[in-house]
């Protein structure tokens, strides 16, 4: 109606007004909502700024309270008053005419200094002008005065000088009795006022914070995948304003101080931005799109908590060991001493010896029984096994031990005693011997759990010996025990020099360590070739070889996928089979309901924690799954995933890489060696290990833990022969340090790696002739005495058999010369828990002096060089007997 | 700054209006361990210096059936009040291979002279955690130490060279402890009035606790007993 009333309106005459009216509101309305989303809506950070700094003047201000509270009135007030005394003495009629005195004199010094120059001068022109006339061969009388009266000008000028710098220097002592007052005290009260100062500077800098985006860029971070340079753009600290003051420990997110300063002080964000460990969105200024919560198509969302430590492989992959990185260091622990390169190809895992031991002469060590049980099920045998349960039916299981057992009777290893020869010893005797001489730091037995709960995972090292009798013939328990090298050429298990009858006594105790259990085998058919055939194929299939040697599989290849770029997978490419889901992002991760099924979230973490629960866990009607049954602790699940997350190609460009240089190398190459023969069982090395101590009572009873002064310790020589054959340093340890017939490419690695860690190159030095240097030799010995040294430090040959007393807690000193580096006895007398904590050895040396002040004064220095040189010449004089004793 | 001292100070008053004591017996009962004697063989500086045997100091009960050695203290209930180290030194001797005292109780803050009163080599070994371990060699007589905590612990302090000595310190923030001894009594002198817990500790048989009222009256009893096994 309306329409068609205006249509009959001319348009000439026609009225937009209504029009233009309408619109522009909208324009307007939407000019101003467009204004409002960009300057308040989308930029949160500046309402979190504005909070965060009302936040740290609130608790600047209190912390002033505070520390004004704690300090000593009376005594501000008091410096105050004495101050205010000693500024009124600047007013005084004394020092202000001392000062003006000194001002006048200032200027007369200033004229007569400069006459003094001229003088000199005049005397250099007069001197020329005579020199002058003697060449030309017409001594000037007058010439000659004239130098003689300016030359008496200086003298007359210095003594002017002179005069005035004395009565200058006089009124200086005067100015400077009020003056030396004043700034002492003024020095006080600044020292007594700095923490408050300190903090008035912080508040001042607060209230003048600008509210701003704070942008990190890194300008040639990484490469995109076209490799092409790519920039890195970081917007974090826009929000997380608080990361590094100390007053935001306890303070809600976005404001929060990073929990870990040690590792920002290695990483500052200030620089290196935030999402190369976090990952994240960088430029992103709200929080669901930064995180990559809301945006679920962002490829690497925010790290979390453990998770964080992913990334440190990015540029840390060719390390083991963290120190600042705890769980990094304890993920890369597990992959390697689970095995998981066996069937993986991992980044950094290339080159490691397989876990298990070979399977080639098992009919020696043990009965074909035991080999069906254990491929059954080993848990059920050994609960802590480093094994997994691969679930084998019956059938297959017998089939596996029928080729093990075919191959094992083609073997050609015998004992290298008759038949028989274990037989004798007393298992009283050899509880003992197996609860001292060390068997306990990796096998544990029975009730004694001490070492693996120190350890702390959920898997055992080396075989538990609950039910060993049961399992292991005593012919071969013997050779074994004698030398593992003979029976496995690859072992890690050492040598711990047992003499015939040592080996006895522990054979007869461990073979009665028997399984009580009823055993459960029927009679098993090993000799069907059609079921040897089934075995190889089954070993083959479900890849055994990857963690055994095993005859016939030598060119076997990894069975299963290559896990080098796994982080990266995405959920949707996973399959979780019959699971149920759960709520993503929740807090459960894995739920196994009454009926059987389990839940997990159908996310790429929780694809990942089911999996490593429950290996078998999305096998379906359709699909088969060969991976074995690992029994991880929800922690060690947690570690390995973040392993997992850490397995990217992602690397970024080689400035941001830590260098990987020649002693980098050969410290890695020493961890990796350390990891393989289980050092660290015994001795702590790097802040690690050395579960076994907790089993003594103080420290110092068990063995050693390696400080990394290591090798600045010990001489290159010295430590190759005793790796080769060790000998007694500690005679009041029952724990014996065992021979691990290491090659001389291992010992040379840890010496390398000793010598890295203590920042030392390898260097070929002539101890022996050290030169003693005699003025110090009878003082050192004087001191020797006095300071008692030999209360405890025998000094040549110990008689066996004597009383137990003092003089067995610490090493034979006739050792010193040819085990040690005479730079680090210094050391060592300086402050022995510094360079080994927790160690018996006192500290004699305090405040630079030492206890007896009738040699060199007391001076800790001249003391210490003595005490050194003397002991020096001990282990010198009596070189045979040190060669004995090696 | 003036409103902290004057809270200081009303503090102060109040707390010297109204302060008490407590006191309290430390009882034992049951089969007390035959005293070890201690074999001193290994340092014949050690053996001259007794006549008779030594014995350990690690329980002993007192002739009234009390025990010994041990440190009572205020754990709880002195809220967020601080208290001045005290000014005098305390002496910690090694006098015949024997620690003495054997327990002891320290401030914060406060000096603790080690004191070598034995012509032979001894070394203080704290085995402290909260504060800074120290292992020092001690080699001639007479010779002196000054050492002061300032973290709240109890620890025990050992000898290398002579491996029967022992002692323990206990370090608190405030100056109410004390150590039991011949009569088997403690007094946790000036405690401002108001409700505390009071533990009792031994080096053998652990902690007790007990709660203790210190009123107007400025007498409050906590009485301990300790089993042997």
């Amino acid at each position: 109606m309306l329409l068609e009333k205006r249509a009959q309106t001319p348009v000439e005459q026609r009225s937009y007004s209504k029009y233009y009216l309408i619109f522009s509101g909208i324009l307007f309305l939407g000019t101003m909502w467009s204004v409002w989303d960009e300057v308040r809506v989308r930029r949160p950070w500046k309402e979190y700024q504005t909070a965060y700094t009302s936040m740290v003047i609130e608790k600047l201000d209190s912390l002033r309270a505070a520390t004004a509270g704690e300090l000593d009135s009376a005594l501000v007030l008091q410096l105050q008053d004495d101050l205010a005394k000693a500024q009124e003495g600047l007013n005084s009629e004394e020092y202000r005419a001392a000062v003006e005195e000194k001002t006048d004199l200032q200027k007369e010094l200033d004229v007569a200094t400069r006459e003094w120059r001229f003088a000199r001068s005049r005397s250099d022109a007069a001197y020329y002008e005579y020199k002058k006339s003697l060449a030309e061969g017409k001594e000037s009388s007058s010439l000659r005065e004239d130098l003689a009266k300016q030359d008496a000008s200086i003298v007359e000028h210095a003594g002017e000088m002179e005069v005035l710098n004395t009565r200058i220097a006089g009124l200086d002592l005067v100015i400077n009795k009020y003056k030396d007052v004043v700034d002492s005290l003024q020095a006080e009260q600044s020292k007594l006022m700095a923490p408050i100062n300190a903090i008035d500077l912080k508040l001042e800098r607060a209230h003048r914070a600008p509210v701003q985006i704070k942008q990190v860029m890194l300008n040639d971070f990484e490469f995109t995948p076209f490799s092409e340079i790519k920039a890195r753009i970081d917007r974090c600290q826009t929000c997380h304003t608080g990361w590094s003051e100390p007053l935001m420990e306890e303070a809600p997110q976005p404001f929060k101080q990073h929990p870990l300063p040690e590792l920002l002080a290695k990483h500052n964000p200030e620089s290196f931005g935030c999402t190369p460990c976090h990952r994240g969105q960088g430029p992103a200024l709200t929080a669901g799109f930064a995180h990559g919560d809301e945006d679920h198509y962002w490829e690497t969302p925010l790290l979390r908590g453990v998770d964080t430590y992913a990334t440190c492989n990015t540029c840390h992959s060719n390390e083991l060991v963290l120190k600042s990185a705890t769980p990094f260091t304890k993920a890369k622990q597990i992959v390697y001493e689970s095995g998981c390169f066996g069937c993986h190809e991992i980044k950094g895992y290339t080159d490691v010896p397989r876990i298990g031991p070979p399977l080639n002469d098992l009919t020696a060590k043990t009965t074909p029984a035991w080999i069906f049980s254990w491929v059954k099920n080993p848990k059920d045998y050994n609960p802590h096994t480093r094994m997994p349960n691969f679930e084998f039916t019956d059938e297959d299981a017998e089939a596996i031990t029928a080729y093990l057992v075919k191959i094992g009777n083609e073997s050609e290893y015998r004992t290298m005693r008759p038949k028989g020869s274990f037989a004798g010893g007393s298992a009283t005797a050899g509880k003992r011997l197996f609860e001292s001489v060390g068997c306990q730091a990796c096998h544990t037995l029975g009730e004694n759990q001490v070492v693996r709960q120190t350890r702390g995972t959920s898997y055992d090292i080396a075989p538990e010996l609950t039910r060993v009798g049961s399992k292991v013939s005593p012919d071969w328990l013997f050779d074994w025990l004698k030398n593992p090298r003979h029976y496995n050429p690859e072992t890690r298990m050492p040598s711990l020099r047992l003499t015939d009858e040592e080996a006895r006594h522990l054979v007869a105790f461990l073979s009665a360590q028997k399984d009580d259990r009823p055993a459960n085998t029927g009679k098993l058919d090993l000799q069907n070739e059609e079921r040897i055939l089934r075995g190889d194929r089954l070993i083959r299939e479900y890849g055994c070889s990857g963690c055994h040697a095993i005859k016939g599989m030598e060119n076997e290849g990894k069975v299963s996928v290559a896990l080098s770029d796994f982080g990266r997978k995405k959920y949707e490419q996973m399959d979780y089979g019959d699971t149920k889901e759960l709520s993503r992002y929740g807090e459960e991760e894995y739920v196994k309901y009454e009926d059987g099924t389990v839940g997990v979230q159908h996310t790429w973490a929780g694809w990942v924690w089911g999996k490593l629960k429950n290996a078998r866990q999305y096998r379906t009607d359709r699909i088969a799954q060969k991976m074995p049954l690992f029994a991880f602790s929800d922690e060690e699940v947690r570690l390995l995933r973040m392993f997992l997350l850490s397995m990217t190609r992602d690397v970024p460009l080689p400035a941001y890489q830590h260098a990987f240089d020649k002693r980098m190398q050969d410290i890695e190459e020493g961890r990796r060696l350390t990891l393989r023969y289980n050092c660290v069982q015994c001795h702590a090395v790097e802040d690690r290990g050395g579960y076994v101590v907790a089993q003594y009572e103080e420290p110092a009873l068990g063995p050693p833990l390696l400080p990394e002064s290591q090798g600045a310790k010990v001489q290159e020589a010295w430590l190759h022969s005793f790796l080769k054959a060790p000998s007694t340093i500690r005679p009041w340890l029952e724990i014996r340090m065992p021979t691990f017939s290491l090659t001389d490419a291992e010992i040379s690695k840890v010496t390398k790696y000793f010598l890295g860690l203590s920042k030392q190159d390898l260097s070929i030095r002539d101890y022996a002739a050290t030169p003693i240097e005699e003025q110090y030799l009878a003082p050192g010995r004087k001191l020797f005495e006095v300071y008692q040294c030999a209360k405890c430090h025998p000094t040549g040959n110990v008689r066996a058999g004597g009383e137990v007393s003092a003089s067995d807690l610490a090493p034979n000193l006739s050792l010193a010369a040819g085990r040690l580096k005479p730079e680090w006895i210094l050391d060592w007398l300086h402050d022995p828990s510094k360079l080994q904590p927790g160690t018996r050895m006192p500290a004699y040396f305090y405040e630079g002096k030492g206890p007896d002040e009738s040699v060199f004064q007391g001076d800790a220095e001249q003391q210490i060089k003595a005490l050194k040189t003397y002991v020096w010449s001990l282990g010198a004089r009596q070189r045979s007997v040190v060669a004995q004793t090696r | 700054m003036k409103i902290a001292a004057v809270g200081i100070a009303t503090m102060c008053l109040v707390g010297t209006l109204v302060a008490g004591d407590v006191t309290g017996k430390i009882a034992f009962d049951g089969q007390a361990p035959k005293p070890n004697r201690i074999r001193m063989n290994a340092d014949p500086v050690c053996m001259k210096a007794h006549k008779d045997a030594v014995l350990s100091q690690e329980v002993v009960v007192n002739k009234n059936g009390t025990l010994k050695n041990v440190l009572v203290y205020v754990k709880d209930g002195l809220g967020g009040k601080t208290f001045p180290a005290a000014k005098n030194k305390l002496v910690f001797d090694q006098i015949g291979c024997v620690y003495e005292p054997h327990v002891l109780g320290i401030q914060t803050g406060q000096d603790l002279e080690v004191l070598n009163s034995d012509p032979t080599l001894h070394n203080v070994h704290s085995l402290s955690k909260a504060n800074t371990s120290f292992n020092q060699a001690m080699p001639m007589k007479g010779m002196k130490l000054t050492k002061k905590f300032d973290k709240v612990e109890n620890f025990k302090v050992k000898c290398e060279v002579h491996p029967w000595m022992s002692a323990y310190i206990g370090v608190f923030n405030h100056p109410f402890f004390a150590v039991t001894g011949d009569d088997g009594s403690f007094t946790l002198k000036g405690l401002p009035a108001g409700d505390y817990t009071v533990e009792a500790w031994h080096e053998k048989y652990g902690s007790q606790t007990a709660k203790v009222k210190v009123d107007a009256s400025g007498k409050a009893t906590a009485d301990f007993k300790f089993m042997g096994k």
